[in-house]
């Protein structure tokens, strides 16, 4: 099977059991489909629901899933090791999202331990050569077998002679020692997982030719490092949440003062600048154009036609309150009734208009039922039909 | 220049600029500007005793720091020395540029070494752009930077299929660009076949301004360095001159969606900059633009407005490749603002690639024709503009 | 020598808490006066073109806070850059853009509400570095507190001394119609305040206050179309230290003297104390009056306290507008200060006008315990 990035595709999902975290399961009932495109892909169905987790492999069809993941297998599988920024797969479209985008987001990183590439033996034996070290070889010559059975196994003969070191991919006849065992016990043996000592005395590995020549052969290699691990073992980014909050007291001003009175009585009230004429909405110092006071006070609206319309999708923070905003809502701008027509004035549009709203068309105010002077007064504008 | 002449010219000597990325963990703020400054110390052949002045730029609510150039000092190399701080939002690059020469012009210092920077993965970018609207009315509805007002605009005059293609084109064009400049944050290798389904398919943060339209945001630092005349000639072998610039702000509110709309700052700016300066065909006059783009669409419909020209000629432009590297005005070798985005020091870049493509050592992304006369503009605050023009020779 | 113009200045009446206005309002004020004193226009060929304005985002708790103040200093359609440090250096960067021959005409003004955020510490605390300054809770106070601790083991200042200064500075306040603490207060009085941050006690400090100031500036060659009597700046200079305290020598003025020098310098003055006739310093903190005059250059290092007591303020004219112990905002304190020295110099300063006042200093800090000092000559 194809590997990107050293690691197959299968990897990810063969692991998933194993990685599977059921105290953050609790709570979630998901299904995440994933269709993977290319030579080595295939379609995964993974439902998450009473903390448990049951992957179906060759799926289908994935219409039943509340997301589906689609990519082809190079970007899955180096989104998922942090080889690919996720970011720029997504932007670019080699990774395309169907359904709630924010399950990928909230429940993945909960309910598994983050995938790291499935260590395989030929990697830790064709290591084995640049991890050899010639200083504790001197005078040493020997050739270590391997016989290792299983699907990820094989059979190499390591060869040390005058302070250099060859690996072959055949089990030489004239082995000093050769050593044979499952492949995935040699894995464990040299990603710290099991002990020498119990393997052997437990019958899982087996030695045939020079015991002595198998225990030198172990003080002739570096320790192999799981790719990845060095993250682990290096430098560690510790990570601090701070929130700085200071409290602030806004002054309003009496422009200001008077369009939130304004509002608690569903009133508009504009200024008018006395040298231009036009009408600032809500009411401001200045006209700035003009740069001169404007203080006179005028009533416009309580109706507006429609200048631009903007639906929003992205749902970002309001900086006041913290709280995400719920998308989609409709950023309207439009020109009050008695305002001048290059003023526009924005709210927010009912949201059972969504589909409706059009430039030019006509809105009425929603009021809050208890008006207090402040922002939430005006709830919202709609469609005056 | 306007009403007087120049007291005295101003050469950039210098440019150093960090690699833009996603957030450098591994640096802080003050590790990243010392950085650029090295770089742009050994770019201009100095060291920091040459240095009379330093300059300073970045939006320090994203990061939420206070006073960040006196922490900055640490790396800004400031110590002992005068320095100034100048911020104007997503401008402040590019007034940090006006500001340079201003300083340098005066007689006041000889050489001046300006700063900009951003780690704006060290806050919330969108967040923190929402937080300039005023707090008692206009902060609830504002999304950021994020508007689908241009593209609604642009479909409405040319129709959805022509409008939506020409946004994708500029996009990718952009992309290509970048995918050239060793430095850009993001280097996404889209191609043109991919236009049909990018446009429909990226997702659609506000009406059509869709995730792949809009820029990225960034960690960087961009550090020039500005002499006197009669300096920069003797320190440097290609220094460039900045000839002029300008600074058009709009009023607080965005109030400009009424039933009449008027001049953007972009047009308004560049009509008062050409007329001062003599300059009647902009597109024959300049051999680059580094425009500061903060999205696809904004960035296709301001070269109209820039560009001073009217109805689709820019489409035409862009469809007929006038925009690309060989094309009549390269538009952002560099791969603009949608490529790499570090705020404070956005504007700066603009001047700083348009600069070294008069220098000649651009980079991958250099422009083959000779380069004597660029432009370059910053953008910020409630749609402000700043633009500067950069001659190989004191032309005028 | 080269120079540019102050034709007028205008300064909103500082208060701890202006719940009445916002800034905007008091900038339309600051704008109006000047406009009335100096018939200004924003005349794209005759009148400003560029604006500096001078305020802060952390104090304002608005990204780019100058997107605010844009209609009431008269930026729509014209250029405005935001002067980010202490307004002083807006001064002298407007100095530069003249000179330059960029702008003939620039309006400048500057604004911070202390009595916005719930505390201003808090906003200082910001200025330190998150990973070791901010979580042990540094802020402008209790920096101050450590250089003032500096400052007595090196110059033996007293508290009978740093009481003698405040009385003063209320003295003088209360001839200033723009002064915010005007209520006179005796020396046991200040005495027996609270220990704040030792040696700082409560009175000692600036208490909290918005406001706003604007000028108007020109060049040599239009000065005097806004003005018979304009007041030039003749000098400027400002400059940085370290950033962690233990790296400075924080009794030191290091670098309000290479500031001073420079501004100096630029002026053509060799002895300070016989050149000028008027100080205004950025006093924040009582101990800091003696300190900033030895940087200045009007006493010798160490010998601020022995200013003090031989009445060297009342002899070189120091903080007759009472000083930023009087009471102004942070992000501004320099730019009052300048305002003070140019009425003093126009001859406008009324009830608290010296006599004979042709050259004056006036100094701001910008960051903790005087990181950064700018200094600024204004001449007749």
């Amino acid at each position: 099977m194809a590997e990107y990035f050293g690691t197959k595709i299968d990897d990810i999902f063969n692991t998933m059991e194993q990685r599977f975290l059921p105290q953050g399961a609790q709570g979630v009932d998901a299904s995440i489909g994933y269709n993977i495109s290319g030579e080595v892909g295939g379609t995964w169905k993974l439902t998450i629901k009473d903390g448990t987790m049951n992957l179906e492999s060759d799926v289908g069809d994935l219409t039943g899933c509340a997301v589906v993941l689609n990519a082809d297998a190079e970007t899955f599988v180096g989104v998922t090791l942090g080889k690919i920024d996720a970011g720029d797969a997504f932007s670019s479209g080699k990774v395309a999202v169907n359904g709630d985008l924010t399950i990928l987001g909230n429940v993945l990183p909960k309910v598994f331990v983050p995938f790291t590439p499935v260590v395989r033996a030929e990697a830790i034996i064709e290591s084995m050569p640049e991890r050899f070290r010639p200083d504790k070889a001197e005078g040493v010559n020997m050739k270590i077998g391997y016989d290792l059975a299983g699907d990820d196994g094989g059979q190499w003969t390591v060869i040390v002679k005058e302070g250099e070191c060859f690996l072959k991919e055949s089990l030489e006849a004239d082995c000093t020692v050769t050593m044979r065992m499952d492949a995935q016990v040699f894995v464990d043996l040299n990603t710290g997982k099991l002990d020498g000592a119990e393997a052997f005395s437990s019958g899982k590995i087996a030695i045939d030719g020079d015991m002595g020549a198998a225990g030198t052969s172990a003080k002739l290699f570096a320790k192999f490092e799981v790719p990845g691990a060095d993250e682990k073992h290096g430098e560690e980014l510790i990570s601090l949440k701070c929130v700085p909050s200071i409290n602030q007291r806004y002054a309003t001003g009496p422009l200001m003062g008077k369009w939130f009175k304004g509002l608690k009585e569903k009133k508009f009230y504009a200024t008018r600048c006395p040298k231009c004429g036009r009408t600032q909405v809500p009411p401001r110092e200045i006209c700035a154009a003009c740069r001169v006071r404007s203080e006179d006070f005028m009533e416009v609206g309580p109706n507006a036609t429609v200048t631009l319309i903007d639906t929003v999708y992205y749902a970002s923070p309001d900086p006041l309150t913290g709280k995400i905003r719920e998308t989609p809502y409709v950023a309207l701008f439009m020109v009050m009734d008695g305002s001048t027509p290059d003023q526009s004035f924005s709210h927010e549009l009912n949201p059972k208009d969504i589909n409706r709203i059009k430039p030019g068309m006509k809105v009425r105010p929603v009021w809050a039922k208890k008006r207090t002077g402040s922002y939430t007064d005006l709830v919202y504008f709609e469609i005056d039909d | 220049m306007a009403k007087k002449k120049k007291n005295r010219n101003v050469g950039i000597i210098g440019v150093g600029q960090t690699e833009y990325s996603s957030h450098k963990e591994y640096q802080n703020q003050a590790e990243m500007v010392n950085e650029a400054v090295r770089y742009a110390l050994a770019d201009a052949n100095l060291s920091l005793d040459d240095i009379d002045c330093v300059i300073h730029g970045n939006m320090e609510l994203f990061e939420m720091v206070h006073q960040p150039d006196m922490w900055h000092s640490l790396g800004s190399g400031a110590f002992g020395k005068d320095q100034l701080r100048i911020t104007t939002g997503g401008t402040t690059g590019a007034s940090l540029v006006c500001a340079a020469d201003n300083l340098v012009a005066s007689g006041m210092y000889d050489v001046v070494m300006a700063i900009g920077l951003e780690k704006l993965q060290e806050g919330h970018t969108t967040g923190g752009i929402t937080n300039m609207a005023d707090p008692l009315w206009f902060r609830h509805l504002q999304t950021g930077a994020l508007t689908g007002s241009t593209a609604s605009m642009m479909i409405e005059e040319f129709g959805e299929e022509r409008a939506k293609i020409a946004a994708m084109k500029y996009r990718i064009l952009m992309d290509k660009h970048a995918c050239l400049n060793p430095r850009a944050h993001r280097r996404l290798g889209l191609d043109y076949d991919q236009m049909e389904n990018l446009m429909n398919t990226s997702p659609k943060l506000v009406g059509e301004l869709r995730l792949i339209h809009m820029c990225s945001q960034s960690d960087g630092a961009c550090v020039m360095i500005f002499a006197s005349e009669k300096k920069a000639k003797k320190l440097s072998d290609k220094p460039v001159w900045i000839r002029d610039h300008i600074t058009i702000h709009r009023e607080e509110t965005f109030n400009n969606f009424g039933i009449e709309r008027p001049e953007w700052t972009m047009r308004n700016a560049a009509r008062k900059l050409f007329e001062r300066n003599g300059i009647k065909d902009p597109l024959k006059y300049f051999d680059v633009f580094e425009m500061y783009d903060p999205s696809a669409w904004w960035g296709l419909d301001w070269l109209r407005e820039f560009l001073l020209l009217d109805g689709d000629e820019h489409l035409k432009l862009l469809e007929n490749g006038e925009f690309d590297l060989d094309g009549k005005l390269p538009v952002n070798p560099s791969g603009g603002v949608t490529a790499s985005n570090p705020i404070g020091a956005t504007a700066m870049l603009r001047p700083a690639e348009a600069a070294m493509q008069i220098r000649g050592d651009a980079g991958p992304q250099q422009i083959r024709k000779k380069v004597k006369h660029a432009l370059a503009s910053g953008f910020g605050g409630t749609m402000w503009t700043v633009m500067v023009m950069l001659e190989k020779e004191l032309n005028w | 020598m080269k120079r540019i113009a102050i034709c007028a200045v205008a300064q909103h009446k500082c208060n701890s808490n202006q719940w009445d206005k916002r800034f905007q309002g008091m900038l339309l004020d600051v704008l109006e006066e000047i406009q009335e004193q100096t018939g200004f226009t924003f005349d794209e060929d005759t009148g400003v073109r560029n604006v500096i304005t001078c305020s802060d985002d952390v104090f304002d708790a608005r990204t780019i806070s100058d997107n605010g103040v844009t209609d009431v200093v008269g930026a729509h359609y014209r250029g405005e850059e935001k002067m980010a440090q202490e307004g002083l250096n807006g001064l002298g960067y407007a100095m530069a853009s003249i000179l330059a021959g960029h702008d003939d005409v620039i309006y400048l003004a500057g604004h911070c509400k202390e009595s916005q955020p719930e505390s201003r510490n808090v906003c200082t605390n910001l200025a330190y570095d998150p990973f070791y300054g901010r979580p042990m809770g540094l802020d402008f106070l209790n920096v101050a507190g450590l250089q003032a601790r500096a400052y007595v083991e090196k110059s033996g200042l007293t508290q009978q001394q740093m009481a003698k200064v405040v009385v003063r500075a209320r003295q003088w306040a209360a001839r200033n119609p723009y002064a915010n603490a005007t209520d006179q207060v005796e020396h046991g009085e200040v005495m027996a305040s609270p220990m704040i941050c030792d040696p700082i006690k409560s009175l000692h400090i600036y208490p909290i206050s918005d406001g706003a100031v604007g000028f108007l500036l020109a060049s040599e060659e239009r000065a005097h179309e806004f003005s018979d009597n304009p007041v030039w700046i003749t000098g400027f200079g400002c400059c940085m230290d370290s950033y962690f305290m233990g790296d400075r020598d924080i009794a030191s003025n290091f670098a309000l003297k290479k500031a001073a020098g420079r501004a100096y310098k630029m002026a053509g003055i060799k002895d300070p104390k016989k050149a000028i006739d008027l100080v205004e310093v950025m006093d924040c903190y009582a101990y800091q009056q003696p300190m900033w005059l030895e940087g200045l250059e009007f006493c010798k290092d160490g010998k601020g306290p022995k200013f003090i007591d031989e009445s060297g303020p009342a002899k070189y004219n120091v903080n007759l507008s009472g000083g930023m112990l009087a009471g102004n905002p942070l992000m501004i304190g320099g730019l009052y200060r300048a305002a003070e020295a140019a009425l003093q110099l126009m001859g406008d300063a009324g009830e608290h006008q010296a006599a004979d006042v042709k050259r004056a200093v006036v100094q701001s800090t910008t960051g903790g315990a005087g990181q950064f000092h700018t200094v600024l000559v204004l001449e007749q």
